[in-house]
C-alpha cells in the first residue's frame, strides 16, 4: 500500500474538520475511525453552542480561535448546507456579588475582540428573555452566540472530504503506532496502514493514542455532562442561556436548538459510569431548570442522556485550559483534550492542524478544492416513515447511501426518530429499511 | 384543489366508523386520509380476543369495514402534515386538500423512555409496549428474554401473557398497590413465567450496548433483555393544537380521550360523524 501523506485518527467533528482542511492542498489523506460511523463519540453529546469568546484568556490561542471561529461560521455553514442559528446568549447571575465576574468576562471578552458583548441590568435581561425567574441581578448579552447541530455539521465535514477525495476507513481501530524511515505505520484491526503524517483526533482516546509511540505528556480525565430534550412544542427561551452554578444549585445551560428543540445541559465532574445519567443527577438538573425558567414544562422532556468530556491535565495535575496541540515527534499532531469550544473552532482547529502537515510536508494549495456540500434534499416523496419529524423513505435512503449504516446512523444525518415518540413508531420500519438496502431486495 | 365535505385523518376504529356514520346520515363527499397501505389502525396489531365479541383487533377491523361504503375515497401511505385554519390540508408528496368538515380520528402515542425518569445509560432492548406490539406481531420479531414490562395496565398485560406464550419471563412492574387492567387480561398473572411487583417503579438502567438491568425503587436490580414500557398512552392532537376550537373540527375516538374498550372509541366516532354532517348542512 502506498503510504497517505496524512493519517487522520478519529472521525469525531474535529477528525472530520481535519481531513476536509487537508484537502485544501495537494496532499492525500485517510481518515480512521474506530466506529462504524464517524461523529458517534463526544460529538454526539455536545451542547450544540458556538461560543462568542468571552470565556477565554486573552491572547489565548483559544481566544483567538473562538471569535475567528464564531464570525466564520455563517459562511461555514452555507458552504456545508448545516442550519445555523446566530440567537445570542445571556450569562445570567441572581447573585450582585458574582457582578464583578461578569464585569471581567464583559472586559475580557471586548479585549477578545467579541462582538457586540455588553452588561445588562436585571430588568434588561428579563425583558429579553421574559421566561427568566425575577430576581435577575445582571446578565452579560452576547448576539454573536449562535446553536448549531454538531455531528450534522461533523457529517457534513466528512462527506465533504471524502468528495476532495479523503479515503474514509470506518470499523477501523488503531492498535500500535511505529515510526518508520518515511513516516508511521499505523497497525489496525484491519491491516497496517503507512502514512507520512498523523492527525491524532482520538478524542475521548486521544492521550492513550499518542502513547501507543510516545511518552506519556497529557492525561485526559472523562467529565460528565447530562442533558434533557424538551419537544419541539415546549415554550422556550429565544437565546442561549447560561446560569453559573452558584450556592442555588448547579450551574446549567439551556439551549434553543436548531431542530426547535430545548436543550438543557449540566455538567458533573465525578462520573460512576460513563454514558450514564443518576437519578440524582437529573433531579438535579430538573431543580436547576426550573430555578431558572420556572414556566418549562418539564413534562415536555422527551429525552435525557449522558455524555462524556475529555478534559486535559498534565503529568503532575495541572488542568489545562488552552487549547492542547502536541507535536510529540516529527510530523505528527495531536489534539488532546479539545473540550469547549471544539465545536465552534472545529474549522480552525482542522485548518490549523493541516497547515501544520503541510508545511512538514512543503506540500502546495489543491487548486481542485470545492469546500461545497450538498445537503439531503427533502423529497416530495408521499411515504413518510418518520412521522414526528417528516422523514421520507427516499430520505432515508439517501442517507443510507451518504454512509448511514443504523438506524441512529440515519437519525443523526435526518433527525428521524428525534421527535416526541422518540423512534417508537419508526425505529423498526427504518432497521427494515436498511435490511432491504443491504440485501438488495429494494 | 380537490375538494372533500368531509375529511377524516385517521383510518382506525374511530375513523373507520365516523366515516361510515357521516355517509350514513347523508354525507356524500368523504375521505379517509391514513399513513398506513390499509385501514384498521392499532386493530391490525392486536391478536388478542378483546374486541366486540370475543373478537381478536384485525377479525373486529375486518367486521368495522363490511359497513364502509365503497364510495369513501381512502388515501393510502400518506400523512397529514398541517392543517389550515382555512380549512386546507396539506399532505406528504405535495398534495393539498380542502374540507368543509375535520374528523381527528388519529389516535394516541405511548410515552418513551425519554419521557420517564428513568437514569442510566441508553442501551438496545427498550420499546413501548405499542412498538414491541406491533413488532412482534406484525413482523414477526421475537424478543429477547427475560423482560420487564413496566406498567401492568392492559397493554402491560396483554404482552405479559403473549410473551408467556412463547416461553419468555417477564416481570411485570406496577408502580400502584394493585395490578391495573381489565379482569380478563389478568388471566396472565397465573402463568407461570409471570411475575408482578406491585408499589415500585423503574428508576435506572444499565447495559453499554445492550441492556443488561432494570433497578427497580424498591432497591433491587433485575436482570433482563428487554424493558418495555407500557406507562400510558397520549392523545395525539398536534396537528389540530394551533387552531382553537372552530365549529368544523370533530374529534374522536382515542385522540380525544384514551378508552379502554373499542366500543366507547365506535360510540363517539359515529356521534362525531353524525355532528359533522349536521354541522356541514347548518354551517357549510
Amino acid at each position: 500500500m502506498e503510504a497517505y501523506d496524512v493519517a487522520v485518527i478519529g472521525g469525531g467533528i474535529l477528525g472530520c474538520f481535519a481531513a476536509r482542511n487537508v484537502r485544501r492542498w495537494n496532499l492525500s489523506v485517510a481518515l480512521l475511525e474506530a466506529a462504524e460511523d464517524v461523529c458517534t463519540g463526544i460529538t454526539r453529546a455536545n451542547s450544540a453552542v458556538v461560543y462568542a469568546g468571552y470565556d477565554n484568556k486573552p491572547g489565548s490561542r483559544k481566544a483567538e480561535m473562538t471569535v475567528r471561529g464564531n464570525g466564520n461560521y455563517e459562511s461555514l455553514c452555507r458552504e456545508l448546507e448545516v442550519p445555523f442559528c446566530r440567537c445570542g446568549s445571556l450569562l445570567v447571575t441572581y447573585d450582585g456579588a458574582s457582578l464583578p465576574k461578569l464585569q471581567k468576562k464583559l472586559s475580557e471578552g471586548l479585549k477578545n475582540g467579541v462582538p457586540g458583548l455588553r452588561l445588562l441590568t436585571g430588568a434588561e435581561a428579563q425583558a429579553m428573555e421574559p421566561m427568566l425567574r425575577p430576581g435577575v441581578a445582571g446578565a452579560l448579552y452576547a448576539p454573536s452566540t449562535g446553536t448549531v447541530n454538531p455531528w450534522l455539521l461533523g457529517i457534513a465535514a466528512f462527506e465533504n472530504a471524502v468528495e476532495n477525495g479523503a479515503t474514509a476507513y470506518r470499523n477501523t481501530a488503531v492498535t500500535d503506532i511505529e515510526k518508520t524511515d518515511t513516516g508511521y505505520l499505523l497497525k489496525t484491526n484491519r491491516g497496517p496502514i503507512p502514512c507520512r503524517t498523523v492527525i491524532n483526533c482520538a478524542g475521548l482516546f486521544a492521550d492513550r493514542v499518542q502513547e501507543l509511540l510516545f511518552p506519556r505528556s497529557t492525561r485526559l480525565h472523562w467529565d460528565g455532562a447530562e442533558y434533557l430534550v424538551l419537544d419541539k412544542a415546549a415554550p422556550k427561551p429565544r437565546m442561549v442561556l447560561f446560569h453559573q452554578a452558584s450556592s442555588c444549585g448547579k450551574g446549567i445551560t439551556a439551549v434553543p436548538c436548531v431542530e426547535g428543540n430545548l436543550l438543557i445541559s449540566g455538567v458533573r465532574k465525578e462520573i460512576e459510569t460513563p454514558f450514564a445519567t443518576t437519578p440524582e443527577g437529573l433531579r438535579e438538573l430538573h431543580r436547576a431548570a426550573k430555578a431558572l425558567l420556572p414556566e418549562l414544562d418539564l413534562n415536555q422532556v422527551i429525552r435525557s442522556f449522558a455524555a462524556v468530556r475529555p478534559n486535559p491535565y498534565r503529568e503532575g495535575g495541572q488542568s489545562l485550559h488552552d487549547f492542547c496541540i502536541e507535536n510529540p515527534g516529527p510530523g505528527f499532531y495531536s489534539l488532546i483534550g479539545i473540550k469547549t469550544p471544539g465545536l465552534t473552532c472545529a474549522e480552525e482547529l482542522g485548518r490549523y492542524v493541516a497547515q501544520e502537515a503541510a508545511a512538514f510536508l512543503k506540500a502546495q494549495p489543491n487548486p481542485d478544492f470545492n469546500p461545497h456540500r450538498h445537503a439531503i434534499p427533502k423529497s416530495d416523496d408521499s411515504k413518510i416513515v418518520c412521522q414526528c419529524q417528516g422523514i421520507t423513505r427516499s430520505e432515508i435512503l439517501e442517507a443510507i447511501r451518504r454512509g448511514a449504516s443504523t438506524v441512529d446512523g440515519i437519525k443523526r444525518r435526518l433527525g428521524s426518530g428525534m421527535g416526541p415518540c422518540q423512534g417508537s413508531r419508526c425505529a423498526f420500519a427504518i432497521e427494515t429499511i436498511l435490511e432491504g438496502y443491504r440485501n438488495g431486495t429494494l | 384543489m380537490e375538494h372533500y365535505d368531509l375529511l377524516v385523518i385517521g383510518g382506525g376504529a374511530a375513523g373507520i366508523a365516523a366515516a361510515t356514520a357521516a355517509c350514513g346520515a347523508g354525507c356524500a363527499s368523504v375521505a379517509i386520509v391514513d399513513r398506513k397501505p390499509t385501514l384498521g389502525g392499532v386493530l391490525l396489531q392486536c391478536t388478542h380476543r378483546g374486541f366486540g365479541n370475543n373478537l381478536t383487533g384485525i377479525e373486529y377491523a375486518r367486521q368495522l369495514l363490511k359497513d364502509l361504503p365503497p364510495e369513501v375515497t381512502l388515501i393510502f401511505n400518506t400523512t397529514v402534515l398541517s392543517v389550515e385554519d382555512t380549512r386546507v390540508a396539506h399532505l406528504s408528496g405535495g398534495r393539498r386538500l380542502s374540507f368543509s368538515q375535520l374528523i381527528l380520528a388519529t389516535g394516541c402515542r405511548e410515552i418513551p423512555m425519554g419521557a420517564l425518569p428513568i437514569a442510566g445509560t441508553r442501551p438496545k432492548g427498550v420499546y413501548t409496549a405499542g412498538q414491541m406490539q406491533e413488532m412482534m406481531n406484525l413482523h414477526g420479531f421475537v424478543p429477547e428474554g427475560p423482560a420487564v414490562i413496566l406498567g401492568s395496565g392492559d397493554l402491560g398485560l396483554i404482552l405479559a401473557n403473549q410473551l408467556a406464550q412463547v416461553g419468555i419471563p417477564a416481570t411485570l412492574v406496577e408502580k400502584q398497590a394493585h395490578c391495573g387492567g381489565l379482569t380478563r387480561n389478568r388471566k396472565c398473572l397465573g402463568d407461570s413465567h409471570v411475575r408482578l411487583i406491585c408499589g415500585q417503579t423503574v428508576t435506572e438502567v444499565s447495559g453499554q450496548k445492550k441492556l443488561e438491568a432494570c433497578h427497580l425503587s424498591g432497591g433491587d436490580w433485575i436482570v433482563c433483555k428487554t424493558l418495555l414500557l407500557a406507562v400510558g398512552l397520549r392523545p395525539e392532537r398536534t396537528l389540530v393544537s394551533h387552531l382553537g376550537n372552530p365549529i368544523w373540527l370533530h374529534l374522536c375516538g382515542n385522540c380525544n380521550t384514551v378508552h379502554p374498550m373499542v366500543e366507547g372509541v365506535l360510540s363517539e366516532a359515529i356521534q362525531a360523524g353524525q355532528t359533522a354532517w349536521e354541522t356541514m348542512r347548518e354551517h357549510g
